[in-house]
């Protein structure tokens, strides 16, 4: 049947096209375009009378001088864009083990053993979603400061309850991370997890697997699509998150490159350095969003 | 009748029966109350800061740890600082409702219509294109608010800062949303209803405009609730893209207000506002999307989920 | 409305590298219900999509009613089809389904609701207007199906396996009511199936389809009794196929000799001036069993294998002293049989029914390749009544 569609849709081309051309102008001018904008301003120069980045639209002649003060600045002497770097890396990893973690079993569980309670655990898993991050990231700084709940349950049972948890912690931004994301995370590896065939691991019980076995054997690997593709729908996006570390912490010590980025961006004569910082990250992500794009797209032609 | 574990057991005839591992450890069939008991442990975790947040908003004092009372003066009360009183908090309200609509009412037709067109345009500009529309999914928002900020201040310049730029990005960020939805629910449905409307006499976009899509309204209207709550809920780019106050929602106005500024209850009715919009639209969406689905209870209701699960 | 008449000149499809459809030509007469049977991948259902309309054709010409409408729309096509799989709008009711395409057809609204009624009238389900499609078991489904297509008057109906997804005694049911719709209304059926049962039942001519050609066409007593080779015998119920060779010097105009193994045996029906090697068939119900010492003419020495009780017949599968496995059926009239497995018995194939078929070029085994069940089946069906 697939071969009938195509001389079929063959003949309609206009029509198709019409309507996925606003969709597809709209992504052409607003998400591709600002990435031409950011490669102009990377490769710039700067009015030095306004400390404004001036864009070089010509590529013949970009500029390497942003590239240059950025490099220095991550590597050269007095470097400071380092640790940042090197935070971000280190937060997204735990923040999404962690996730990982707490993630599959839930998922797990909701998906075969709910039985009929399936949609009301659905219901409170999908709830997060509609708290927006703002709200859910304020929980947790009013859970944190030094007079609230968590403090004071802390000394309740007898463990110190004055540490300033708001107040420059890695973990609290691990912490932020990890609660901000994990919904995505739950949803994907659930969806993934319900689609597994109950008969397969009959077949494997039947066959004399126990019930460990069972899941090492058969639904671990039957699952490392989902546990793949919900790793980058958590990953991807928390390399560039600033807002967590600016909300839960705000000292310079847990900044991660997001921040870096941000700031350069905001500071007058630094805006091409920024850009080329945004850059980079995009750079580092491009080969995992395409591997994603690509076995996304497999993926939902194959569903048919 | 004992026997090792693994050997089979033999009845006093000769003939091997079938329990040959031995007795089987504990209740194959128990409950798993170690995940169950997790699953709680994660809910409530999940749950109750949000709903301990929500609380404080009703608080009598200015504290956001203390609780001293209840009271609605947040909200409506208090002549200077309540949401009702105070012109930033209320403008701010004003402003996420109206970013949230207009994006929705942009995004939704032209993210459908992307769909529909892109499932059906085999070329490879179309292949292109979708990985365009994926990639929009999973890149960190910041690079892209980045990006529309240096495009409308240096490059389209005649899109200034403010209500515009914010939903001119805001539809391109939830773009995705209706695109990943409608097509995972068009690829189940099939061509069969289609094929059937033009040979009762529908011409193409006759038999589109019947037939496809009253089966994507579910899918259709699932993706608009999503993307009313994501753009409720959306900071990064707007922030990028905003410029005086008028144009900052209440995200913006929670973001720059909480280390000072505001006092913090009052950033918790905001942000219980913000969920109480969201909330609103997903009941309705969800029952309009119950009644929609009437006639057909089936499986492919979490197609989408599982097309972006990759699998 | 008059017409109906279909013709095929030549009609060629090719996807690609596979030629789907290759060079047919059939006319199909007003009023006719005309059946293209064959198995999966033979052809049968994209010859009916591109005279529906969803396929235009590589070459050829689609004539309806003397009009080439080989590349016109299926909107424009006073043709209407009947899904495999029903396609009922969901979110529509049996009546707004029912009344989808008189839209198209200026029919005034004053009318619509009349129409709608008759047509349900036909199909015998009238009373279920306000219903919707996902409260309708799959036979009702099937009528509204059938519903929706006539009652906007078409020429032609298409059927595409309409019958597939029903249980056994469903379909029998439907078969006997879609012909007597069929004479009914008047109007051309053309039916695509991969039951010879259905074909054999419902048709007054029928086509067998092979890979893309027209292995025969004919009615179902020529198709059945007359197999133009041996593809379609045994395409059609048991053919009992066996390998032979044609005993060299000719006839005389007479019937066939056939060596079979020792035996050589006189072949009255089918090919006669066919020469070398040959395939024979014979219909399991003209075999003749007889006691092992019996002698006569067309006989050849075998031994009961295996009689399998099928409750109005008994199933008899013999081993002939040549090797080949033959299948015949005995009525059960209430004697007892006097064989049972392990008999030696004389089997008796009688000259005029013996019928010689062209070599196909390919092995008794390999076009053999049903399943015992579906050969079971294949005796029960054509032998009922």
């Amino acid at each position: 049947m697939g071969r009938s569609q195509d001389t079929h849709d063959r003949r309609n081309r206009w029509l198709w096209m019409g309507l996925a051309a606003p969709g597809a102008i709209w992504l052409l001018v607003l998400f591709v375009a600002p990435f031409y904008v950011m490669m102009a301003v990377a490769a710039g120069g700067v009015n030095e009378f306004f400390q404004t980045a001036v864009p070089t639209w010509n590529p013949l002649h970009w500029s390497s001088a942003n590239l240059s003060a950025v490099w220095h600045d991550m590597v050269g002497s007095g470097a400071f864009l380092g640790p940042p770097a090197l935070r971000t890396l280190l937060y997204s990893a735990s923040a999404t083990v962690i996730s990982l973690a707490i993630a599959y079993p839930v998922a797990y569980f909701v998906s075969r053993y709910a039985g009929r309670r399936k949609t009301l655990f659905l219901i409170l898993l999908i709830a997060p979603f509609w708290v927006s991050y703002m709200m859910r990231m304020l929980a947790w700084i009013d859970l944190l400061q030094q007079g609230g709940f968590f403090n004071s349950a802390l000394s309740f049972v007898g463990l110190p309850g004055h540490t300033d948890w708001l107040g420059g912690k890695s973990a609290t931004v691990v912490l932020g991370l990890v609660y901000g994301y994990i919904p995505y995370l739950i949803l994907v590896l659930y969806a993934g997890l319900d689609r597994i065939d109950q008969s397969l691991l009959e077949a494997a019980r039947d066959l004399g697997l126990s019930k460990w076995r069972t899941f090492w054997r058969v639904t671990v690997p039957l699952s490392k699509p989902t546990i793949i593709a919900g790793t980058f729908i958590t990953v991807l996006p928390m390399l560039g998150d600033y807002f967590t570390n600016q909300l839960l912490s705000g000292a310079a010590g847990t900044t991660m490159i997001g921040n870096a980025i941000e700031g350069q961006l905001e500071s007058p004569g630094e805006t091409g350095q920024g850009a080329v910082l945004a850059l980079m990250l995009l750079l580092i992500l491009l080969i995992p969003m395409i591997y994603y794009a690509v076995s996304t797209a497999r993926a939902s032609r194959e569903f048919a | 009748m004992a026997s090792a574990v693994g050997e089979a057991v033999t009845a006093p005839s000769g003939r091997a029966t079938v329990a040959w591992r031995g007795r089987p450890r504990g209740n194959p069939w128990r409950r798993p109350w170690v995940m169950e008991g997790f699953t709680w442990l994660y809910i409530i975790w999940s749950i109750v800061p949000i709903a301990i947040a929500v609380l404080f908003s009703f608080n009598k004092g200015a504290s956001q740890a203390t609780w001293q009372g209840f009271s609605t003066k947040w909200y409506i009360g208090n002549s200077v600082n309540s949401v009702l009183h105070n012109p930033s908090l209320h403008q701010a309200v004003i402003q996420t409702l109206n970013l949230a609509v207009l994006t929705t009412l942009i995004t939704v037709p032209i993210g459908v219509g992307f769909a529909i067109g892109i499932d059906r345009w085999r070329s490879r500009t179309s292949t292109g294109l979708n990985f365009v529309m994926i990639f929009s999914f999973v890149i960190p928002e910041l690079l892209l608010a980045v990006g529309l900020f240096l495009l409308v201040t240096q490059a389209l310049t005649f899109i200034r800062l403010g209500t515009t730029a914010e939903v001119a990005g805001l539809v391109v960020w939830n773009i995705s949303w209706p695109a990943i939805i409608v097509r995972a629910r068009l690829v189940t449905i099939g061509r069969t209803y289609e094929e059937a409307a033009t040979d009762l006499g529908a011409s193409r976009l006759g038999a589109i405009r019947r037939v496809l899509i009253p089966l994507l309204m579910p899918a259709i209207f699932a993706s608009a609730v999503l993307v009313f709550a994501s753009t409720v809920d959306d900071f990064v780019i707007v922030e990028q893209l905003s410029s005086t106050a008028p144009t900052q929602p209440m995200s913006v106005l929670i973001y720059s207000n909480v280390h000072g500024g505001l006092s913090g209850p009052a950033l918790n009715a905001l942000a219980t506002i913000m969920l109480f919009f969201s909330l609103v639209v997903a009941v309705v969406g969800f029952v309009a999307y119950r009644w929609m689905t009437r006639g057909e209870r089936t499986k492919s209701s979490s197609a989408a989920l599982t097309s972006i699960a990759g699998m | 409305m008059a017409g109906g008449n279909v013709r095929l000149e030549s009609l060629t499809k090719q996807f690609d590298d596979v030629t789907a459809v290759d060079d047919i030509s059939i006319e199909i007469q007003a009023g006719e219900f005309f059946s293209l049977l064959g198995p999966s991948g033979c052809g049968k259902t994209t010859t009916l999509r591109m005279v529906a309309g969803f396929e235009p054709p590589t070459s050829g010409k689609i004539l309806l009613d003397g009009v080439d409408v080989g590349n016109w729309p299926p909107h424009r096509r006073n043709v209407n089809t009947v899904f495999q799989s029903y396609a009922l709008f969901p979110f529509l009711t049996v009546a707004e389904n029912v009344a989808f395409g008189m839209k198209y057809k200026s029919v005034p609204k004053s009318e619509i609701n009349t129409q709608v009624a008759e047509a349900l009238a036909l199909v015998q389900l009238s009373g279920y207007e306000k219903r919707r499609p996902n409260q309708l078991s799959g036979g009702q489904q099937q009528r509204v199906a059938l519903a929706r297509a006539l009652v906007l008057r078409p020429s032609v109906l298409l059927l595409d396996e309409p019958l597939g997804a029903l249980d056994a005694k469903l379909r029998r049911t439907l078969q006997v009511e879609l012909g007597a719709l069929q004479k009914q209304v008047g109007i051309t059926f053309m039916y695509v199936t991969h039951d010879q049962e259905e074909a054999l039942t419902m048709s007054d001519r029928l086509a067998v389809m092979n890979r893309g050609r027209i292995a025969q066409l004919g009615t179902p007593d020529e198709v059945y009794n007359e197999p133009a080779d041996a593809y379609v015998a045994d395409f059609l119920g048991v053919s009992n196929l066996m390998d032979a060779r044609v005993e060299p010097g000719g006839n005389g105009g007479g019937p066939c000799r056939v060596r079979l193994g020792d035996f050589v045996l006189e072949a009255a029906a089918g090919q006669l001036d066919a020469t070398g090697a040959v395939k024979v068939a014979i219909r399991p119900e003209r075999i003749n069993l007889h006691p092992y010492e019996a002698g006569g003419a067309n006989r050849v020495p075998g031994m009961v294998e295996r009689l399998v009780f099928l409750g109005s017949t008994t199933q008899i599968f013999v081993r002939l002293a040549t090797g080949s496995a033959l299948q015949t059926l005995v009525r059960n009239d209430g004697a007892a049989l006097p064989y049972s497995q392990g008999t030696p018995v004389s089997v008796g194939l009688p000259a005029d029914s013996l019928r010689v078929l062209p070599d196909p070029g390919v092995s008794v085994a390999e076009i053999r390749d049903k399943t015992l069940g579906d050969q079971l089946l294949d005796l029960t069906s054509t032998t009922s009544s």
